[in-house]
């Protein structure tokens, strides 16, 4: 079952085969999802695969070349009719990354704005703003300008004027990366209480994979263009559909090792991993072994490979060791506190039989 | 695909409707820039004008009208941009890299001189060192029984005396950014390596700065080259003639193909210089930031120096700003350039007709046709500072909204074009261009309408850098949050972009009212009515011999740049109580 079959009501946003061409390059590739209304949809991936340029399509900044937009069953782009309802009328509100505040008015100004464009009554905008700033927690900052207030106080601020009108989608286009590292831990926390608090579906563009796993309902991993995999986060991190999607989640992100067919069995470096019948139709395979499934030193029937050692990190009462084994990095998970000198030849065990084998395109061919 | 259907495929692509507007700038660029030059080539090409390129190239004429000139235009060119790279490079070492006193005085101090218009100069230059040689009054030295030789009274040092006073600022202000750009950390590692304070200044700071000493040399020499004040001030009347000073020539005495060949050879020699000068440093850009302010920078220690040098740059400031303006104030109060500080009479200002004083003329004041001038002037300044600054911001947003196409290619050069165009060689072609009907266009000449236009042409770069500079101080995020509300165009433009814009726009209009309002040698081509314009009403004077109304004027000119400039300050601060990021 996938993540669309679980939507029985009319999805909040519903992306068919969404394309965005620009003069010779496709930023977005035919990208199709949906998610229920109260989602917190995340688009993930590494820089330049289209997924700003995706959420600028959401909030009616680009027109697509191809596909359609809907909200909440009403069309409001569309390539092939050229649909293009304008920014406003498509009920959603966006946070920029730069957070875009206009230097020239207040906070209060900043928030009032909007309001004052929608055609809201001054003492309805009076309630609304006096609201927003409490439920930011920035009532102090009302009669500043934003040259004089911090970026973290920034951020809440362009939180509050997008908001202030109620829209019914949310988009944040990675609203954490000009924070520094505790303020961004705090702040995610704090955008998952605004989410719940304005009912809204939100949609949060990011290349960290950490605040889409922590946040998200339903996430989207995208490359070059297209959607490598969409599901609920932990979907996507217990059943990757790709070598991609394998190794660009989960902490740390799961080991590919390359085999090749020998006789009955998938070989690396002359030693069998495991019987070629997880995947009979293949001569060469990558096998994903999670971290947790390969430590330090030899057991007793387990395969063991010789790797050298690069640099350990202590994580919760456990080291995370990186070795090398010719060009190929595998991280490993080892009790306790772990050192050796770098360059110094240790042996990895297999623990388990791997994860998943994924064909020699990426591809997932284990259930 | 074949070569004709792809062609005709582009073509209808950049006939598209989304290509409108960057088409009709490129449109109006070509009107006002390159359709005069295409003029003046034309006109040069009839029999009359093929014959002019004889007379002026290759004939009994020539030395008189090409060689002597361009030889000494070049030799100006070449010794103000030394002079200014040597006062400018010296100034800016000074101010940036050394640990003077007052280092912020002489900073603002170095850069004022290009404010004074370099015809105030050569005015008060006149006032002092004038001798008996061309009759009239003898000046300030010569009076009081110091005998001045004819060297040093006119023609090609006291020109290039003048230029490089007003030129020098300019230097000064190239070398100072870049000098700032070079960072502490630099100047550390380099002493970190044990290189001696000479090894770095030649291994390291010198070659850095390259780019930005090049640059300012080649503006100097365009400068120098282009400049009509100074060699028709100081120079022309003793026959000491530059290539502009006979494009006038030419022109007034109605040799009009002559004055279009020698315009056309003054573009070629100033384009040729900058474009090889663009070329030379082109590949260097890299490692320069000619506007960039440096994080930190590394200051020597002057030791016993500090006080002889600063003392040195603030009479080098004082001698082209504030004694230039004294000479010139104290000059229109007094009888006679002998008595400069005696006898001080508001005569020339105020007094009536019909004294002994000034062969009966009346003071400025009293002159209808100069209160007539004002008037034109300033009207000429905010009108020329209007539509450059419209055009110059439509032509900028058209510039980064279009970047990377061909259109956008296209406007940018286009705009940046007049750069390489001498004022004076400019009027020349907008004379040969609406000097005679064509068409539905009637002859402009002499009418305000022509000046507006070709002060628009002359003054685009400018205009399309501060309009560069204002754009990018709006990020498209900004406009784009205000679209997110569905504020419609008009609203988005007066509520968000034009608060965010107008700071800037008003630094702009400033800098192009200041240009014009100074400036003689676009205007002395072009304005003939019954009411002049300041400048050029000194300029008439000063060739009359009238030395107390040519100062006079070009104090009000100057008074009027400063209140223009103050005013604007003033507005700056009242609109914008908030602070940019």
């Amino acid at each position: 079952m996938t993540a669309q079959d679980q939507i029985t009501t009319t999805p909040a946003i519903a992306i068919e085969h969404l394309t965005k061409r620009f003069s010779e390059n496709t930023a977005v590739d035919d990208v199709n999802i949906s998610v229920p209304p109260g989602s917190f949809l995340v688009l993930v991936g590494p820089s330049g695969c289209g997924k700003s340029t995706l959420l600028r399509m959401l909030a009616g900044l680009e027109p697509p070349s191809e596909g359609q937009i809907s909200f909440g069953g009403k069309i409001v782009s569309s390539g092939a009719s050229g649909v293009q309802t304008n920014a406003a009328a498509r009920d959603a509100g966006l946070v920029f990354q730069s957070y875009a505040l206009w230097p020239h008015k207040t906070v209060e100004g900043n928030i009032d704005w909007p309001l004052k464009v929608a055609g809201w009554s001054k003492q309805k905008r009076a309630e609304r703003i006096n609201e927003v700033l409490k439920f930011l927690g920035i009532e102090a900052l009302r009669d500043r300008y934003p040259a004089e207030i911090s970026g973290g106080q920034q951020q809440r601020v362009a939180i509050a004027r997008t908001i202030g009108p109620r829209p019914g989608i949310l988009l944040l286009d990675e609203p954490l990366s000009n924070l520094d590292a505790k303020l961004r831990v705090d702040m995610r926390s704090e955008l998952m209480r605004i989410h719940r608090g304005t009912n809204a579906t939100s949609v949060y563009v990011t290349h960290d994979q950490v605040e889409a796993m922590t946040m998200a309902t339903h996430v989207a991993v995208l490359r070059e263009g297209r959607v490598e995999q969409f599901g609920p986060p932990d979907e996507l991190l217990l059943k990757p559909q790709t070598t991609f999607v394998a190794t660009f989640l989960g902490t740390p992100a799961g080991n590919l090792v390359p085999v090749s067919r020998s006789e009955d069995a998938f070989v690396f470096n002359g030693i069998n991993l495991a019987p070629n019948a997880i995947a009979p139709d293949l001569d060469t395979a990558q096998l994903l072994y999670r971290a947790q499934d390969i430590t330090v030193g030899t057991r007793e029937g387990r395969p063991t490979v010789k790797a050298t050692y690069a640099e350990s990190a202590p994580i919760a009462g456990q080291s995370m060791v990186t070795c090398l084994i010719g060009d190929l990095r595998v991280t490993a998970i080892v009790d306790g506190f772990f050192r050796a000198e770098p360059g110094t030849e240790i042996d990895l065990c297999f623990l388990r039989d791997p994860d998943a084998v994924f064909d020699a395109d990426g591809r997932r061919v284990t259930q | 695909m074949t070569g004709p259907i792809r062609q005709r495929g582009q073509i209808a692509r950049l006939l598209q409707s989304r290509n409108l507007v960057p088409l009709i700038m490129v449109g109006i660029t070509a009107i006002l820039v390159i359709v005069p030059l295409l003029r003046i080539v034309q006109i040069s090409l009839t029999p009359d004008g093929l014959a002019a390129w004889t007379d002026v190239t290759n004939s009994r004429l020539s030395p008189n009208l090409l060689w002597k000139p361009i030889t000494n235009t070049m030799i100006l060119g070449a010794c103000v941009a030394t002079g200014c790279l040597l006062l400018g490079g010296f100034l800016a070492w000074l101010v940036v890299l050394t640990d003077v006193p007052f280092r912020r005085f002489l900073g603002i101090l170095s850069t004022l001189p290009f404010m004074i218009p370099s015809f105030a100069a050569a005015l008060a230059w006149g006032t002092l060192f004038r001798n008996d040689r061309l009759g009239g009054q003898p000046g300030y030295f010569a009076a009081n029984g110091i005998s001045i030789p004819d060297w040093l009274a006119w023609g090609l040092l006291p020109t290039l005396i003048v230029l490089v006073a007003h030129y020098y600022s300019l230097a000064y202000t190239m070398i100072a950014a870049a000098l700032s750009s070079v960072s502490a950390d630099l100047v550390e590692s380099a002493e970190m390596a044990g290189a001696k304070k000479s090894r770095i200044l030649f291994g390291i700071i010198l070659p850095v700065v390259t780019p930005a000493l090049v640059a300012g040399g080649m503006l100097t020499f365009a400068g120098a080259v282009s400049n009509f004040a100074a060699p028709a001030l100081l120079g022309a009347p003793v026959r000491m003639q530059t290539l502009s000073t006979r494009i006038y020539g030419m022109v007034q005495t109605g040799n009009i193909e002559r004055g279009y060949v020698l315009a056309l050879i003054l573009i070629l020699a100033a384009a040729a210089l900058l474009f090889f000068s663009d070329r030379l440093v082109s590949g260097r850009k890299a490692f320069t930031t000619v506007t960039g302010k440096g994080a930190r920078t590394k200051r020597f220690a002057l030791g016993i120096w500090r006080w002889p040098l600063f003392c040195a740059a603030v009479a080098l400031g004082m001698m082209t700003t504030v004694i230039p303006v004294l000479v010139l104030f104290a000059s229109s109060m007094a009888e006679q350039s002998g008595g400069l500080f005696s006898n001080w009479t508001l005569h020339f200002w105020i007094g009536p007709a019909g004294t002994d004083l000034a062969q009966g003329q009346a003071g400025i004041f009293r002159d209808p046709i100069l209160l007539g001038s004002i008037m034109t002037t300033i009207r000429l300044g905010l009108t020329v500072a209007g539509t450059t600054m419209l055009v110059g911001l439509v032509i900028a947003h058209t510039i980064v909204r279009y970047k990377g196409t061909f259109l956008g290619n296209t406007l940018s050069q286009l705009a940046f074009l007049p750069l390489f165009i001498p004022s004076i060689a400019m009027a020349a072609a907008y004379i040969a261009m609406y000097g005679t009907s064509m068409g539905p266009i009637p002859a402009l000449y002499g009418t305000f309408t022509l000046l507006v236009l070709a002060a628009t042409a002359n003054l685009m770069p400018y205009a399309v850098q501060s309009g560069r500079a204002v754009l990018s101080q709006i990020s498209s995020d900004i406009e784009e949050s205000a679209r997110m509300t569905g504020a419609g165009p008009i609203r988005r433009m007066t509520e968000i972009v034009l608060p965010l814009a107008v700071r800037g726009i008003l630094a702009g209009g400033i800098l192009v009212f200041i240009k014009i309002v100074r400036d003689l040698s676009l205007v002395v081509l072009l304005f003939s009515s019954t009411t002049p314009v300041l400048s050029m009403m000194a300029f008439n004077y000063a060739g009359l011999g009238f030395m107390q109304f040519a100062n006079a004027i070009t104090l009000v000119i100057l008074v009027i740049c400063l209140i223009a400039s103050a005013l604007v300050y003033l507005l700056q601060n009242k609109i914008q109580g908030w602070k940019s990021t």
